[in-house]
């Protein structure tokens, strides 16, 4: 599968790891319940076992403590994996405090910031019922379209203008809701130019389904110029 | 009386109160709305099978999804198995009836009412948000149709008919049990469904205080969940707080279902039983703190996060335990593959494809990319179709001999298995390869690559659809002429396969006794079941002949109706500007409602309304507490809750707001310590009042009650004249919206909690006069009193909360 961003590689890695313990633990308890049901079917010959319960009195009572505790121990040991690895990776897409924004790198107006290895500005992301506006320090403002520079860490505020919408960039995995009075945090690394498809998460109304925008992701020299030359 | 109007078959189903007629009303009532669900999403299923599809505009398709959830989730998985819990329970514990058979009745007919209201919400504009009901959409301001307030006058309909309906099988299951019936001693299912009850009593609470400050918030221009500060936040909190036990409340019946179908069906006890219900006990606790894992892209922090994903992820291990415990039930078993089993098996099998699927959604960091997708989809249908759906068919396929007296054809149920678990898998596996695809869009275009995955859904959700039709048409053909089933054609253990088939009016002849060897003494002494013995086959499909008439009440159906009345009026008024605040009700309805419920209520209490009264084990702590009791300390306990989410509503709207008006200066701590005063000078009149009626006199008992009265009425005095002076001084300005807004709620609920305790002394004071309660017989005072202090106690909460602080 294709390199996009940061954050599929990461949510690719992940999701392969619960795919694999999934298929693993589906295939031993499927062939388990299908060998049980074939080999103890019932025939002809065959009779009721002796503590089939009976009409009359309670069934007597059956199992072991200990199987129930082998089989808790396993799964605690298989969720501890996933959740090790779940923790691992969220660290990284959603620290507390995002990593330093290099989108805004090479260009004239942010030299100082560059050499001082500081933090670009954030880039705001306001969802409307039914469109999404962005808005750069600049104060340009783009309509469903967000232009990106490849391979620099951009990070979002995600905020909403009227109702509860979820802003999700579908190829990069990742998403964030967008609330009225929040601001919700968000930050990728884009690896791949091209286009790639943010919508709405969150049903918001007749119109939802056409809550459509465009991530450009260009290449640095384009996006430079673009930004200049943007008002 | 009212009733003779209708001829004696009608008569039978409207006004009947026995435990078997009402649940066959619950079921069918069930299977109607899961066949208009199910209709509402193969349509969606052919807007979505190819891209740019338009056969279900977006407005419409929108309400179908939302409408589609609603009903599945509330009108039909909870009613379809408490129909069966109805029937089966009472029969299972060996009881006559449930403790409140009358009571029982109204669950059902504000469980019907309600769901005609939803169903009518198509008039209107029916509700088109999602299930969720997220917050701020639901304002006024961005949802003006008539449609979501009867959607949300449904909802409170449907809570309050479930309120109800657990206070009345929590009495029945603790109290009511065969002699010698221990708690663990009852079979699994009774177990599930005492499990259930318990999540329903603390999560509906809450979910009716958030649906009643919708309510509000619409009809009268609060601003709970349409403020900035916090409203989008306030409503995700309060509902997935009920949300994530929800999913619970109509999963573990099912589960419980199919740990006694699979015992019977293998013939071998179910194993590690004991340790399957110590793991339904564990995960109704857990799912009460795993609410967060719905909101973990709201921002609420990566610590909260990672908390949740831990309790989320914990909460698989007790399901563990129950899958495991089914499977090993299978070793060295004698596994009869009939209908009922094959659903079971099943289920089980799909269970555990929806909770493995269901860890990959407790990880945050997959959630962030699954959040709001098909996947959610998928996996959600496998647990709620695949699990509660095909668990609960399993059921249908059970108990329809015991219930019709008659058997279906088994080879056409053994293909409807086939064709419902192949279709199933069409239609949902498909949808975890969906995981980009967001839910609830009308369509999608062509360049997505969605579009062979959706139609291979929509074909498999035609198989799964169609295959339905051979269960109602073997169900409804075999009812009239299938071969007569004999009382236990399965072989079963469990207390209803003793009575015949079908199970006659009065249940049991004798109520059977457990001895401590765990073996059954049935009415002449003998281990033998009296039932079974005389079951006369003239009798076989013929309930009526045995139905017991002398039950009958015409209230319940009455006063539901009032109820539904009253709703719709408040409902479907018109607005007459764009600003909620001049909404109008429509009057003439509410006023209806309004007498029909005065008078209902009046019927209600003057009827004279007798059930067997048997001798009845009762085990600590409720040894010495009879029934009434105990239903209203399970009542007051849900009332607690529902207390709990206004005051913890407050508190966040409150630490959410940037500025709160200092103490002093909208609320006079004067009047809020007078009020204190009065309500507890009250608290002291209910007492003496107690207490004279206990020593029999009726002079003190009446003056205890008036003074009672009186003092409630101060306590409301005072209110209404702060009340009147805020208004007038424009308290729902922008600027202190959110202190109005939660003191007039909160205050308002209290207040109408105290009007309702005035008409109980009124109540009380007119029996007094006629010389009751003075003889011995003041449980009624003993009840008001506890109520009357609950209400007290909360106002003791509010004061320090508004005025003080």
């Amino acid at each position: 599968m294709a390199v996009v961003s940061n954050t599929q590689v990461i949510f690719d890695n992940l999701y392969g790891i619960f795919t694999d313990l999934a298929i693993v633990v589906g295939v031993i308890v499927f062939a388990l319940m299908g060998y049980l049901i074939i080999r103890y079917r019932a025939t002809r010959s065959s009779s009721d076992p002796e503590d089939t319960p009976r009409l009359g009195r309670i069934p007597t009572s059956r199992g072991h403590g200990r199987n129930v505790l082998i089989t808790v121990t396993l799964s605690t040991f298989l969720l501890a994996v996933l959740i090790i690895t779940s923790f691992a990776a969220v660290d990284t897409l959603f620290p507390n405090n995002p990593p330093n924004a290099t989108w805004c790198y090479g260009i004239a107006a942010y030299n100082q910031t560059q050499v001082a290895g500081q933090s670009c500005p954030r880039l705001d992301v306001t969802g409307h019922q039914f469109y999404w506006v962005f808005r750069y320090p600049n104060n340009h403002t783009d309509l469903n379209l967000f232009r990106v520079p490849a391979n620099s860490t951009v990070v979002l505020d995600v905020t909403s203008a009227d109702v509860f919408h979820d802003f999700g960039i579908i190829q990069f995995k990742i998403k964030t809701d967008a609330i009225q009075g929040r601001t919700n945090t968000i930050w990728f690394i884009p690896y791949k130019t091209g286009n790639y498809t943010i919508q709405c998460f969150e049903l918001c109304g007749t119109g939802h389904v056409g809550m459509i925008a465009t991530l450009d992701v260009m290449p640095v020299p384009d996006f430079q110029l673009w930004y200049t030359s943007a008002k | 009386m009212s009733q003779e109007i209708f001829p004696p078959r009608i008569r039978r189903w409207l006004f009947t109160t026995n435990h078997k007629e009402v649940g066959i009303l619950y079921l069918v009532t069930s299977l109607f709305f899961f066949i208009a669900a199910g209709l509402l999403a193969l349509t969606m299923r052919t807007q979505l099978s190819v891209p740019n599809n338009n056969v279900l505009n977006e407005g419409l398709y929108n309400q179908f999804v939302t409408v589609h959830g609603l009903l599945m989730i509330f009108w039909v998985l909870s009613p379809f198995a408490f129909g069966f819990a109805n029937y089966i329970i009472p029969l299972q514990i060996g009881a006559r009836d449930l403790a409140f058979p009358r009571l029982n009745a109204m669950s059902y007919w504000f469980y019907l009412f309600s769901g005609v209201a939803i169903i009518m919400s198509f008039i209107f504009g029916a509700p088109d948000l999602g299930w969720t009901l997220y917050s701020p959409q639901t304002s006024f301001q961005f949802t003006p149709t008539i449609g979501l307030n009867v959607g949300a006058a449904a909802l409170i309909l449907i809570t309050v008919s479930i309120t109800m309906s657990s206070v009345n099988f929590l009495v029945t299951m603790f109290k009511m049990r065969a002699p010698g019936m221990k708690l663990r001693n009852m079979p699994v299912f009774p177990w599930a469904i005492l499990v259930t009850i318990f999540m329903m009593l603390y999560a509906f609470p809450s979910f009716l205080a958030a649906v009643l400050l919708l309510y509000v918030d619409r009809s009268f221009g609060t601003f709970y969940f349409s403020s900035i500060q916090g409203g989008a936040l306030l409503w995700d909190n309060v509902f997935w707080f009920f949300g994530h036990p929800e999913v619970y409340i109509v999963l573990f019946p099912a589960i419980g279902l199919i740990a006694d179908v699979i015992p019977t069906f293998t013939r071998r006890p179910l194993y590690g039983s004991k340790y399957v219900i110590a793991s339904m006990i564990a995960a109704a606790i857990i799912s009460f703190i795993v609410w967060g894992h719905h909101m973990f892209v709201t921002g609420i922090g990566l610590t909260s996060t990672k908390l949740y994903t831990v309790t989320t992820i914990a909460v698989s291990l007790p399901f563990d335990v129950m899958v495991i415990a089914m499977i090993e039930t299978l070793i060295k078993a004698r596994i009869k593959l009939k209908a009922a089993a094959l659903f079971a098996l099943g289920a089980i099998a799909l269970f555990v494809i929806g909770g493995i699927t269901g860890v990959y959604l407790a990880s945050v960091a997959l959630d962030h990319a699954l959040r709001g997708t098909y996947f959610v989809v998928a996996h959600f249908h496998y647990i709620m179709v695949g699990g509660s759906i095909m668990g609960l068919i399993a059921g249908l396929y059970y108990w329809f001999p015991k219930i019709t007296g008659r058997m279906y054809n088994e080879a056409i149920a053994r293909i409807h298995f086939v064709i419902s678990f192949i279709g199933f898998n069409i239609l949902y596996f498909p949808m975890f390869l969906l995981l980009d695809m967001p839910r609830r869009i009308q369509t999608y275009a062509p360049d997505t690559g969605w579009g062979s995955l959706n139609s291979l859904a929509t074909l498999g959700g035609f198989i799964f659809g169609g295959a339905q039709i051979l269960l109602f048409l073997n169900l409804f053909l075999s009812q009239r002429r299938g071969p007569p089933s004999g009382p236990n054609p399965w072989d079963g253990w469990t207390l209803e396969w003793s009575l015949p088939s079908p199970v006659p009016g009065h249940d049991f002849d004798t109520i059977p006794t457990i001895a401590e060897d765990g073996t059954y003494r049935f009415g002449n002494g003998s281990s033998y079941p009296n039932g079974s013995a005389r079951l006369d086959d003239s009798k076989v499909g013929n309930g009526l002949a045995y139905s017991h008439l002398e039950g009958m009440s015409p209230w319940p159906i009455v006063m539901a109706f009032a109820a539904f009345l009253f709703f719709l009026g408040l409902s479907i008024g018109q607005p007459t500007s764009p600003t909620p605040v001049s909404y109008k009700p429509f009057w003439p309805l509410i006023a209806d409602g309004s007498i029909l419920g005065v008078i209902s209520l009046y019927g209600y209490s003057r009827e004279r309304f007798s059930v067997h009264e048997e001798t009845r084990v009762e085990s600590w702590p409720f040894r010495e507490v009879p029934n009434v009791k105990l239903g209203i300390w399970t009542f007051l306990g849900a009332e607690v809750i529902f207390f709990g989410v206004l005051i913890g509503a407050y508190f966040f709207v409150r630490t959410n707001s940037a500025t709160w008006p200092a103490v002093g200066e909208l609320f006079s701590i004067r009047n809020g310590f007078a009020m204190t005063l009065v309500l507890l000078t009250s608290s002291l009149t209910a007492i003496m009042a107690l207490a004279s009626a206990k020593i029999g006199s009726r002079r003190g008992l009446i003056a205890g009650l008036l003074a009672t009265f009186g003092l409630g009425a101060s306590f409301l005095y005072i209110k209404a004249t702060e009340w009147i002076e805020l208004g007038t001084h424009g308290v729902f300005s922008v600027a202190n919206g959110l202190p109005a807004t939660s003191y007039f709620i909160t205050t308002g609920t209290h207040g109408v909690h105290v009007v309702a305790g005035m008409c109980m002394t009124v109540y009380l004071l007119a029996n007094t006069l006629k010389g009751r309660y003075t003889k011995g017989d003041h449980d009624a005072i003993e009840h008001f009193g506890l109520y009357w202090h609950f209400v007290d106690i909360v106002w003791v909460f509010l004061f320090p909360l508004f005025y003080l602080i």
